[in-house]
């Protein structure tokens, strides 16, 4: 029954997706055309299929997250398409792939659950490592890190008979490991972690020993800082530590410990990067150094304000002047084109996803899965308002994609897995 | 014509956007709902944690269907307290009032300071439920 319901808002979305890429064509002069065809196939085919293959594997799972990704992945690929119809064609192949990973996941999991994540913690932490450090391999190598914008995040992998390199982003994948890893390592340790006993006046400590994951923490999100110039994935990185810590222990002090380290971070690598320097300045005053630092947060700041309430339309707009539309800025790319009635639509189908994920996470029984839970909901969840702080001017544009909605496969392949995995943890509280 | 029309597609997608959230939001609402929200809806109950270290003063709704209550991390409500059993005790409904079972602990489960056996035995609001050494409250 809720599986016929998730079924028919899959359907939905897939409808919304196609018409949003028949309304640009019509803005463009052009008639219903192969296009959209294209999108209503692919998007039922990924969805669609990964709708069956939870309904084989997982069948209790929640109805709901699925169609509220495919909405959100639909109104990013109407955008992205409206930007650049080649890197949507690329866009559908990544979506494909994606969907296909994601069924894999939920099959690999068919018989154990996830509870067979947590025997192999270890590996998910050395995946991680190496993902973060792929980057780096030498320029000369056939698999080989590149420097992208300044940040060092993308590895290429040279195919012979192949024109194009393959290139991904492994950082996106490490964090989902990570986030196995933490819940594993916590489930076992959290009891040990939240006793008190010591206290200085009336700050209560925990043991040292157990302030050394935070310390690790810092100090991983640190080098990906320094090496990869990457301070979006630093940051989301030592968000979800300690967002992860205070979940499982309850004790608000490693919020306060967090804080206190992000600030200090943030001082620190301000005064000695370049690069950081520059998106500070870009982010307090845009308009200052409005042809260099500040060009992307001002083009930003336009595309939202003159989208107004309802927007352009689809397809009217002028989106592609903002450097970075189809990626970190797809959010102002849709607040020109949708207005203020679109940019909440899709806060609001985030709020909901974020809402699904901590309600499974609130309902898992076994601290493995609660914690499992807790982390990727807030991995989503911290990522989004770290990318959408910045393109709103809250903080300084760290340079992260929107999950579902930017342009990149590795970033859909991250997040379509960590649905499942969502998935597959309700399905288990369930049965 | 064409700026008309096109301005009338928009304002429909965005329309059509909602929809969707709507039903989803909808859903959700039912999905995060109370469980047994309605026939009991008015007077659930809560089990309340009142003393015992970890999740001190966390509240749970009761459910129709009862919960475990045990040291076991399978436990419907887990509790991290090495005087309680595994599997510890059971709270429950019963024909609409809250009921307490020894599941066959080693230290016994104690209402209002008794010794509960392992038949359900009926709690009124405001009553003491004592595992191990962790007390809980039903209000």
């Amino acid at each position: 029954m809720t599986r016929n319901l998730e079924a028919a808002l899959i359907v939905a979305a897939s409808v919304i997706a196609g018409l949003g890429v028949a309304i640009v064509e019509f803005a463009g002069g052009s008639w219903l055309d192969a296009q959209v065809a294209l999108t209503l196939i692919t998007f039922l085919a990924a969805f669609g299929g990964l709708h069956m293959a939870i309904r084989t594997w997982s069948p209790s799972a929640d109805p709901l997250l699925l169609p509220v990704t495919a909405f959100l992945t639909g109104v990013g690929f109407i955008e992205v398409y409206r930007i650049d119809p080649r890197l949507a064609n690329v866009q559908r192949w990544s979506l494909l792939v994606a969907a296909g990973v994601g069924a894999w996941v939920s099959y690999v999991l068919r018989s154990e659950g996830v509870a067979v994540l947590r025997r192999y913690r270890y590996l998910f932490l050395a995946g991680a490592v190496v993902l973060l450090v792929l980057p780096l391999l030498p320029s000369s190598w056939p698999l080989h890190g590149a420097t992208v914008n300044g940040s060092r995040l993308w590895v290429r992998l040279n195919l012979p008979g192949l024109d194009r390199a393959l290139s991904f982003q492994p950082g996106e994948v490490a964090k989902v490991l990570l986030a196995i890893f933490l819940a594993s390592y916590l489930a076992d340790r959290a009891p040990a972690m939240s006793v008190v006993d010591r206290s200085i006046g009336r700050l209560r400590l925990p043991e040292p020993r157990y302030l050394a994951p935070v310390a690790i923490a810092a100090g991983a999100a640190f080098l990906v800082l320094i090496y990869q110039r990457d301070l979006g994935a630093s940051l989301l990185i030592f968000a979800l530590f300690i967002v992860m810590l205070y979940a499982a222990t309850g004790r608000a002090v490693y919020l306060g410990v967090g804080a206190v380290l992000v600030i200090v971070g943030g001082v620190v690598g301000y005064l000695s990067f370049g690069h950081v320097q520059r998106r500070v300045a870009g982010w307090l005053h845009p308009f200052a150094d409005y042809t260099d630092t500040g060009y992307q947060v001002a083009q930003g700041l336009f595309a939202l304000g003159s989208g107004s309430l309802t927007g352009a339309g689809l397809g009217l707009g002028r989106p592609d002047a903002i450097p970075a539309a189809t990626t970190d800025y797809i959010f102002a790319a849709i607040g020109e084109e949708l207005g203020l009635a679109g940019t909440i639509a899709v806060i609001a189908a985030f709020v909901l996803l974020v809402t699904i994920g901590f309600g499974i996470a609130l309902r898992s029984r076994d601290r493995f899965r609660k914690f499992l839970a807790t982390g990727l909901t807030a991995l989503l969840g911290i990522q989004t308002a770290l990318i959408l702080a910045g393109v709103l001017r809250i903080l300084p544009v760290t340079g992260i994609t929107l999950p579902f909605l930017s342009y990149g496969g590795s970033s859909l392949l991250a997040s379509m897995t960590t649905v499942v995995l969502l998935a597959r943890i309700s399905h288990e509280e369930r049965t | 014509m064409p700026v008309l029309f096109l301005n009338i597609l928009k304002v429909l997608f965005i329309v059509l956007l909602y929809l969707f959230l709507w039903q989803i939001a909808r859903a959700v609402r039912a999905n995060l709902g109370p469980v047994g929200s309605g026939r009991y809806g008015r007077r659930a109950s809560e089990i309340v944690l009142i003393r015992g270290g970890e999740g001190k003063g966390e509240r749970v709704r009761l459910r129709s269907s009862g919960h475990v209550i045990g040291r076991s991390e399978q436990a419907d409500i887990p509790i991290d307290d090495p005087y309680a059993s595994e599997f510890h005790a059971r709270v429950g409904l019963a024909d609409d009032a809250v009921v307490v079972t020894d599941l066959g602990s080693t230290n016994g489960t104690y209402l209002n300071g008794r010794r509960v056996g392992n038949t359900p035995t009926p709690v009124r609001k405001g009553d003491t439920v004592q595992i191990g050494k962790t007390i809980l409250e039903v209000r």
